[in-house]
């Protein structure tokens, strides 16, 4: 008997036209966990190295974690793992909702996608089992539209569906995977590798149940994380009371707030987008599957151009770098674009990011109208702003260009736009500024698929903590120690909302599964975890160098707020990257060695 | 006689009461197999709520079944479907105004809340206060 996961992986073969049900490899799941760390195994063992991310060859995995559509709190989510055509690392892209866990409910801990189909088809899978069927009649439709008319299609308002618009078809590189109509797999561009095999979407419907060892005594269980840890500890308070917005105010007090293409980190229309304007638009709270906090603020706009939008969020991220890094503060306007972008179906934040990027090459005339299609793209122009995610997923103008991401942008547009052009490996930078957080320039530069926040959230403990923002000493260990926590939540899958510790993953997935997995055990899998994603870029051919500082954080000033005057020094930013190699175990160009890894059972 | 109250405004639709409910019906954790059913009707509206029987004083479920299979608890004095007699007609889904009886998608046969025989474990886990007993 499987307690905790189902057990089985749905494979399809788009090329063929075939699909097929295995065993879940129970040795590696004892290994992993499930999620990044279970994922990121099949993807090791099974992605030919160093073919094109659109290669039909490119493995794309959706997988569930052992907590998924249990009672275990914040646990819905799932991950798409596959190789990135934006940064060619490794990618592992997590969206809640409900998706994941019907996935398990149809009998299934995985999917494993590979091949090209010659006709867009759509995957619907029902209990067990699984068919491809045509999707010429949802191509060209937009994720909210997919997703009605897969519904439709199925004669079942309970489906899940997961898909991707009109930027995924047209290879976007930072395309998303949008389920439950505001849930997205949002960076990386897993969604351009789905448009790439010709596949618009996934369709699931279970009515298999997942069982434990004793579920009287994991619902108990349960409760009592809830009660004692979910709702009580202060560390989750913000994300019950406001959900991301509240971040807002505490990045802008820190000065790390992200504003206009990262040229200051404060933004003096801060009122207009923080977590008390949001509430004054807030229709409803929306929690995914199992989480009792419900950090999903449902909005809608009441007055003004772009009146009647409704949607989920939007989120810290989305305020920030679609907000005030394009110096935009009309929280109309950003609703429009968020909306937009999940209805075309594609990230928040690198498209933000790019816009940010455009409106500089703009203001400086490195770009004109002739690249804009004619739009006066200056920073805070909303007319302009709410253009660029129809742009950007049609590949219309410049939007040709910013599809691409800044990187492969700047390289092509040049005249000294590369200064400007805010990312590691491809990945633009999230909502923090390193120069206020210095750990997070390390964080950045090490994450596993380029600049994310979510590999080590160590701004908490810095900027918004007690240590101190602007000096390097422990900061090697505690973003190497952030990483192994997160590695084994983003396993297990646990929502990074919820500040959960090593002793209640312990207890909860020991109770799921049967398995008697103590803290120790837990902390090495997340050092393995790490350590098989660092493996398989640097199969890629990823070296030392790439884990980069951005020009505009170590040459640049911020000119105002708290970290006025400062920026993270290339020398200090080595001085951390030595230290944390070395306090990983890996050589001098950040490979894992063979002690190493025949320490943590990886060879 | 105690009795369900939704406060639909509430809801956050975290279905940890479809849980809760399953790990009790079916000794696993299974959402479609609950009592309790949590529906949207995003994105044209921002609606969020669980439906499920509220033990009503009229039940016409109990009134609609042809072969009698919604029964008393003579302890509890609230309906529950008896399983062995339900032949899936659907009849009582028809009856219902709240959409508080269904039929299971596995077996097809009526699946209805029964109080828990007495305390309702939705509304001991529902972390909003939405699903409430009066």
């Amino acid at each position: 008997m499987v307690y905790g996961y189902v057990g089985k992986v749905l494979r399809a073969d788009l090329t063929r036209g075939k699909t097929s049900i295995e065993p879940l490899n129970m040795d590696w799941a004892r290994m992993f966990a499930g999620g990044k760390g279970l994922g990121a195994k099949y993807l090791y063992e099974e992605l030919k190295p160093q073919i094109d991310a659109f290669s039909p060859e490119n493995v794309l995995i959706l997988m569930t974690g052992p907590l998924a559509g249990t009672t275990a709190p914040c646990t819905a989510k799932h991950v798409t793992i596959t190789k990135s055509p934006q940064t060619g690392t490794f990618l592992d892209s997590y969206a809640g909702g409900y998706f994941g866990c019907e996935l398990k409910f149809a009998g299934f801990d995985a999917v494993i996608l590979k091949g090209k189909a010659k006709q867009p088809v759509y995957l619907s899978i029902n209990d067990s089992q699984a068919q491809l069927k045509s999707a010429n009649g949802l191509w060209g439709k937009d994720t909210h539209e997919t997703e009605r008319l897969v519904k439709e299609e199925l004669g079942d308002k309970d489906v899940k569906v997961a898909s991707i618009g009109p930027a995924g078809e047209n290879l976007v590189t930072f395309s998303c995977i949008t389920n439950d109509l505001f849930r997205q797999a949002g960076r990386g561009g897993a969604g351009a590798v789905m448009g790439s095999k010709n596949l618009k979407a996934i369709a699931v419907r279970g009515t298999q149940g997942i069982s434990v060892p004793n579920i009287d005594k994991f619902v108990s269980l349960c409760k009592e994380v809830i009660a004692n840890d979910v709702l009580k500890s202060p560390d989750n308070e913000w994300v019950i009371k406001d959900g991301t917005p509240a971040i807002i105010r505490m990045s802008n007090e820190a000065g790390i707030l992200p504003t206009k293409n990262f040229q200051s980190g404060v933004f003096k229309d801060v009122d207009k987008i923080d977590a008390t304007a949001i509430k004054k638009v807030l229709v409803r709270r929306r929690a995914c599957y199992s989480c009792p906090m419900a950090c999903g603020n449902i909005t809608l706009i009441q007055d003004g151009p772009f009146a009647g939008t409704m949607v989920e969020g939007p989120d810290y991220e989305t305020l920030v770098l679609a907000g005030s890094n394009c110096l935009i503060s009309d929280l109309g306007a950003i609703a429009k674009y968020n909306l937009l972008c999940d209805k075309l179906g594609i990230d928040t934040m690198t498209t933000g990011d790019v816009t940010a990027f455009a409106m500089e090459c703009y203001e400086k005339g490195i770009i004109t109208k002739n690249d804009t299609g004619g739009l006066e793209l200056t920073f805070g122009n909303t007319e302009a702003y709410v253009k660029m995610p129809e742009m950007i997923a049609h590949r219309k103008a410049i939007g040709k260009l910013l599809a691409e991401g800044v990187q492969k942008a700047a390289a092509k547009i040049g005249k000294g736009s590369e200064d400007f052009a805010v990312h590691v490996k491809g990945l633009e930078y999230p909502g923090y500024d390193p120069r206020g957080s210095i750990s997070m320039a390390l964080a950045y530069a090490t994450s596993d698929r380029g600049a994310c926040h979510e590999r080590a959230w160590s701004v908490g403990a810095e900027a918004f903590g007690k240590l101190d923002p602007f000096t390097t000493e422990g900061k090697a260990q505690l973003v190497a120690g952030t990483e192994n926590l997160y590695a084994v939540k983003w396993s297990l899958i646990v929502c990074d909302f919820y500040a959960i510790g090593y002793p209640n993953m312990s207890r909860l997935f020991s109770a799921a599964t049967g398995w008697n997995i103590s803290e120790d055990e837990l902390k090495l899998m997340g050092e393995r975890i790490w350590n098989l994603t660092r493996l398989i870029n640097a199969r890629e051919g990823f070296v030392r160098k790439d884990d980069s500082l951005p020009k505009r954080i170590s040459k640049e000033p911020l000119p105002e707020g708290k970290a006025k005057g400062y920026v993270v020094k290339q020398e200090d930013f080595q001085k951390m990257l030595g230290e944390y190699y070395k306090l990983r175990g890996w050589d001098d160009e950040g490979c894992p060695t063979k002690e190493k890894l025949k320490q943590l059972s990886l060879t | 006689m105690p009795k369900i109250a939704i406060l639909a405004d509430k809801c956050v639709g975290c279905r940890l009461c479809e849980a809760v409910c399953s790990a009790r019906l079916v000794g696993n954790f299974n959402s479609a197999q609950a009592a309790v059913h949590v529906e949207s009707s995003l994105p044209e509206e921002a609606l969020i709520r669980p439906f499920m029987c509220i033990h009503c004083d009229e039940h016409p479920c109990v009134n609609s079944c042809p072969v009698s299979a919604i029964v008393k608890n003579e302890e509890t004095g609230l309906y529950g479907v008896d399983r062995n007699l339900c032949t899936s007609c659907g009849a009582c889904v028809q009856a219902c105004p709240y959409k508080g009886i269904r039929l299971a998608p596995i077996d097809k046969l009526a699946i209805k809340c029964d109080f828990c025989n007495g305390q309702p474990r939705c509304v001991d886990v529902c972390p909003k206060k939405t699903i409430v007993t009066i």
